[in-house]
């Protein structure tokens, strides 16, 4: 009686033990990595969702938590997760380089082996490194173009598209005279990517944000302050929308697509977008007009993605980063994203043709200093602040700029 | 006995009770408070020390804390060239906002307190603003002011008061205008219900005895109502006062605090300091001082609706 207590008691102990263990077993294996990324479009959320789908199928003892924000969103809240300790272990945003200062990145070689690595554009891996070292890979990129409105154009006797900033000026007072209700020019200075607008303008009056051979901060740049100057005799003249400092890129398109504006930079994808709006202009595309000191540039920009480093997440991220960038699935991504340049050369050799003319820019292209860990904290300054420039002084304005970048320092 | 001893010795009991209670009386009603005082503990008390202490702190863009900073964020903060005209701005935008809401809601007030057909329908309809998310009518807001399309701009075309559309939102001479008739328009329902409330709770047989004597309305609302509604008033200007000066989404879904910071309150700056231009340091200061600010409204409030209650 005893004894066959004493087996009993073992029996069911060792059956509960295997019990927990069973239980316990998968949940250990099991790892859940949070991914946040921007809609580049409203077709990604259903891609990602496919995607997601087909990578838990392959590896089910991983688990994806996928969050899409719209690129206002995430600006704000992908930055505040990290803030606030809810940091994701794979997020896709347009800067990286404070992160990565801050020792919270892998390196792009704990995730990617050589010959991944290898296939992304060399110019823009270069751009994701800091300090030296890629924390970050490239998912895409995009360069800008000067878009008009033939019709507008044409019928109101401007002869040839302008180059330089006289022809702007006087393009956009005939187009003025000729449709009183149009705004011959688009100037988006608001706060979402003024940074850009601007960078467009001056990069073409040689004026840049950080000059690269002297390791210093010039935003308040002689060349600079002439680019605001003439960017504010626009806006006196009328020749703008109202209230520059205030309007937002995507007001902008809105206002080119319903023919309400003559003249835009924009970017490569804005053919899409206005296919999106449904829009009826017919636009042709031509190089950056610049001032008689410069010449036309276009602006390149890149986006990234980064994974935390989280204890126990590596395998996971490293699965899910290497499975985004298979060549099939790398594709999906850029048809969802909607016309950017792909950042593969794998993926560069099939693009579409209407891509060409933005990608023969590329070789005079100027980056944002995105590789120092002030850019950041300097960008969201340059974006909220830039616009108002157009209505104070433009050198007090660029002064107060500088000033916030140089105590953010040079690294 | 008389009626004078059974005071006398109830004011004797009294007494003694009084006597005995300090003893124990925080032990005794620790059972009765200590839930609440833990709940106020962890999500008040604890919350304002954190603040104070990070306020103090070095802290990175990514938000890692960095050691001991001393007052170092305070001083970044009072250095910031645009910081006194945003202070001014708050004070305009609470002062404006409170005052614009107060004056409109007591004639509304009075008029949803009269007896007519589809009373009923008028209150409801009122409080349907306040019982909205304030996002949402903000975003209804920003759709009727749009520039091209916006509902505003073109009936003001069309009625040929208008040749060139005005940007509303946008431009800096009118968007802080527009902001705080929006925040007027979503404080009314609040402020006109808690006036409501006190209308209600006005004796009617002093109105009545004040109509026999011959009072006009004018004298009865200026010498009987008015009087009577100064607590409920109270009420509804410091309750305002802490709603809007809190206030974050109707500026923030309108302008943004833009172009530049040309319509930021102390609070939403604090917000895009820390969160657009990754400017941490300063920003946590600048929580501190609104949470000073809010504090001393509520000691106000404190104060006031103690020396009330000791009148009425």
């Amino acid at each position: 009686m005893k004894k066959m207590s004493l087996r009993r008691l073992s029996a069911i102990a060792a059956v509960s033990l295997s019990a927990t263990v069973l239980s316990v077993m998968p949940a250990q294996a099991a790892t859940t990595i949070k991914v946040i990324t921007p809609n580049y479009t409203d077709d990604m959320p259903a891609y990602y969702a496919d995607l997601n789908a087909r990578f838990m199928a392959a590896n089910p003892d991983i688990k994806v938590e996928h969050t899409n924000l719209s690129w206002d969103d995430i600006l704000v809240k992908g930055r505040t997760l990290v803030a606030t300790d809810s940091t994701p272990d794979i997020l896709n945003l347009n800067t990286f380089s404070d992160y990565a200062a801050q020792g919270l990145l892998y390196k792009a070689e704990d995730l990617f082996d050589a010959k991944t690595l290898a296939d992304f554009v060399p110019a823009f891996i270069d751009n994701s490194k800091y300090d030296g070292t890629a924390y970050a890979v490239p998912d895409l990129a995009s360069a800008r173009m000067f878009f008009y409105n033939k019709q507008m154009l044409y019928t109101s006797g401007v002869k040839k598209v302008p180059s330089t900033w006289k022809q702007v000026t006087a393009a956009a007072k005939k187009i003025k005279a000729k449709y009183p209700s149009v705004y011959p020019i688009a100037l988006p200075l608001g706060s979402e990517e003024a940074q850009a607008e601007f960078a467009i303008w001056a990069g073409g009056n040689n004026g840049r944000y950080f000059d690269n051979k002297t390791k210093k901060w010039v935003i308040n740049s002689k060349a600079n302050v002439q680019t605001m100057k003439y960017l504010t005799s626009l806006v006196k003249k009328g020749l703008t929308q109202p209230s520059p400092a205030s309007t937002n890129r995507t007001d902008a398109f809105k206002l080119f697509s319903q023919g309400k504006v003559a003249m835009i930079n924009a970017s490569v994808f804005f053919p899409s977008t206005l296919k999106d709006y449904k829009s009826k202009v017919d636009y042709g595309i031509a190089p950056f007009p610049h001032s008689p000191r410069g010449k036309s540039i276009t602006l390149g920009v890149q986006d990234y993605f980064m994974a935390f480093k989280k204890p126990g997440n590596e395998a996971a991220v490293k699965a899910w980063m290497n499975f985004l960038f298979q060549p099939a699935n790398y594709a999906g991504f850029l048809k969802a994203a909607g016309g950017f340049i792909p950042a593969t050369k794998s993926a560069s050799t099939a693009v579409d043709s209407s891509l060409l003319p933005f990608i023969e820019q590329l070789p005079n292209a100027i980056f944002y200093p995105g590789d120092l860990g002030a850019w950041p904290k300097v960008a969201g300054t340059l974006a909220t602040q830039l616009g108002t420039g157009v209505i104070y002084s433009p050198k007090s304005v660029l002064n107060k700029i500088q000033k916030v970048a140089v105590a953010a320092g040079t690294k | 006995m008389t009626a004078l001893d059974v005071g006398a010795k109830g004011a004797k009991v009294a007494g003694v009770a009084k006597k005995r209670r300090p003893k124990n009386s925080i032990l005794n009603a620790l059972p009765w408070i200590g839930p609440a005082l833990a709940l106020i503990i962890a999500v008040v008390v604890w919350p304002a020390i954190e603040l104070i202490k990070i306020s103090l702190t070095k802290i990175t863009s990514a938000g890692a804390l960095e050691g001991f900073n001393g007052l170092e964020n305070y001083r970044m903060l009072f250095e910031n060239p645009d910081l006194g005209a945003i202070v001014m701005r708050t004070l305009v935008w609470v002062g404006s906002v409170v005052s614009i809401t107060v004056i409109l809601s007591m004639p509304l007030a009075q008029l949803i307190n009269q007896n007519f057909p589809g009373r009923k329908f008028v209150r409801w309809a009122m409080i349907v603003p306040w019982a909205a998310s304030v996002v949402m009518t903000s975003i209804v807001w920003k759709w009727m002011l749009e520039l091209t399309s916006g509902e505003f701009n073109l009936t003001l075309r069309q009625l040929g008061l208008q040749d060139q559309p005005v940007d509303w939102l946008r431009d800096p001479r009118y968007s802080f205008f527009v902001l705080i008739w929006v925040a007027v328009f979503v404080s009314i329902p609040f402020t006109t219900f808690v006036l409501l409330a006190g209308l209600q709770s006005i004796p009617n047989d002093i109105i009545e005895a004040a109509q026999v004597d011959g009072a006009t309305s004018w004298q009865i609302y200026r010498g009987i109502k008015f009087p009577l509604l100064r607590n409920a008033l109270l009420i509804a200007t410091i309750i305002n006062l802490i709603n809007v000066f809190n206030s974050f989404p109707i500026i923030w879904a309108l302008t943004r605090g833009g172009p530049g910071y040309n319509t930021d309150t102390t609070i939403t700056f604090a917000y895009k300091m820390a969160f657009v231009e990754y400017n941490m340091g300063p920003s946590t200061a600048l929580g501190v001082i609104n949470f000073a600010f809010i504090m001393l409204i509520v000691l106000i409030y404190l104060r006031v609706t103690k020396a009330t209650r000791g009148q009425l």
